[in-house]
């Protein structure tokens, strides 16, 4: 029992973050995001002894978390539009000039597609390669790297198609 | 490396370079700037990705866990207890079965157990012996009473016979005490009227409320005995 304890805090403490972070990319919502945390490590305490490998403990959770996300969307059904998307990251508190730009780039990956966004944050927060994110996402690794190259793309040209705007925020 | 194939790969990963990829930084400037330029943009995605984290997040997950796990030991010591009283219940029942239940199956057998058992403690020469007041007041429960003591009574008193309150009375007979037992007749064991092993032989007497049963020896006039009884008591219902 006392093991099981201190395999799990050790769990939450190393991975909550990254979790956290990735269901937030999940939701756009800091409170949904934190009762998919809960959930996530709700199960995986129950699962915990089914754990055998601890390198695979992130990709385990964000499993869980990702099949968490999509029990959600069984169980109510609410439409969320791209507007409110954009909005709702608009909450962001921001008070240094790393912040705005920060806040600014983070409106840009919430407009992204969900197909390329996922991906995106998978590889970034997560750390993982091409295959591990295909065997995650049940896509080939080509898809992955496809989307991978389309979401920075898309970035990029935001970035450089709109400097004044920047400037301004900047300013 | 075309173009193309290395922004695809540079955009894709900029972590990861094979070294194609860096051969073509290496000679080329312009992919050289590209790759930096995505360097750069990809340190911004990674502050950008990276949103604050609520700082007792880590110990909300602990404390909701810890928690869950709690009821859950408590609901598993409730079921432990649950168990734990089920198997005393039944070991309770199976006891009470065991200690209660009949193993003989006629008044005969239990009778002939008994006189064994408790054989070593009534001598037939023993000196002691009970007034037929002492005997009728036993008798009472009964609803009966004796005329007289039929013989030299050495004992009465209320025995346990097969789970029934009963009257035993030991008199003293030819060359080994007889015993007389008194029970009520709702008694769930087989009637015999004759039975023996043996050593000892009995009759059974059925009167309205009460059997009589008579058990000694082989030498023993047990039919006497039987009707001795017979005539001297007096059912008061």
């Amino acid at each position: 029992m006392a093991t099981k304890q201190v395999r799990y805090e050790a769990l939450v403490k190393a991975l909550h973050a990254d979790l956290y972070r990735y269901g937030y990319w999940l939701c756009h919502d800091k409170h949904i995001a934190e009762d998919l945390v809960q959930e996530t490590f709700l199960r995986a305490w129950r699962a915990l002894d089914s754990l055998k490998d601890e390198k695979a403990a992130k990709s385990w959770l964000i499993t869980i978390l990702r099949r968490e996300n999509a029990r959600r969307f069984e169980r109510k059904r609410f439409e969320m539009s791209e507007y409110e998307e954009a909005t709702i990251t608009d909450v962001m508190a921001t008070s240094s000039e790393q912040d705005i730009e920060n806040h600014w780039l983070r409106d840009k990956i919430a407009k992204l597609p969900e197909e390329y966004r996922e991906p995106l944050v998978l590889q970034v927060i997560g750390g993982f390669s091409g295959e591990e994110i295909a065997s995650m996402l049940s896509l080939n690794k080509n898809t992955v790297m496809t989307r991978l190259f389309r979401a920075r793309n898309q970035l990029k040209e935001a970035v450089d198609n709109e400097p004044t705007l920047r400037g301004l925020q900047n300013g | 490396m075309d173009d193309l194939q290395f922004r695809r790969s540079i955009l894709a990963d900029p972590k990861s370079r094979d070294d194609a990829t860096n051969a073509a930084i290496n000679n080329d400037p312009a992919k050289q700037k590209f790759a930096n330029e995505i360097d750069a943009l990809n340190n911004e995605i990674s502050k950008a990705v990276n949103v604050s984290v609520p700082d007792d997040l880590a110990n909300k997950l602990i404390l909701r866990q810890t928690l869950a796990s709690h009821q859950q030991h408590k609901s598993k010591k409730r079921v432990r207890l649950a168990m734990a009283a089920s198997v005393a219940f039944v070991m309770g029942l199976t006891i009470n079965f065991m200690m209660f239940s009949n193993t003989y199956k006629n008044l005969g057998d239990y009778a002939i157990a008994h006189v064994n058992h408790e054989a070593k403690h009534f001598s037939n020469d023993a000196t002691a012996s009970v007034s037929l007041a002492s005997l009728n007041e036993k008798m009472a429960l009964f609803h009966g009473s004796f005329d007289s003591t039929l013989g030299k009574l050495l004992f009465a008193d209320y025995c346990r016979f097969s789970g029934s309150n009963s009257l035993h009375l030991v008199f003293q007979g030819e060359s080994s005490p007889v015993n007389i037992f008194i029970l009520p007749s709702d008694e769930d064991m087989e009637f015999i009227a004759n039975f023996a092993n043996e050593k000892l032989q009995g009759n059974s007497l059925n009167f309205n409320q009460s059997n009589i049963i008579v058990v000694g020896d082989k030498n023993e006039p047990i039919q006497q005995w039987q009707e001795r009884v017979n005539k001297n008591i007096t059912w008061s219902i």
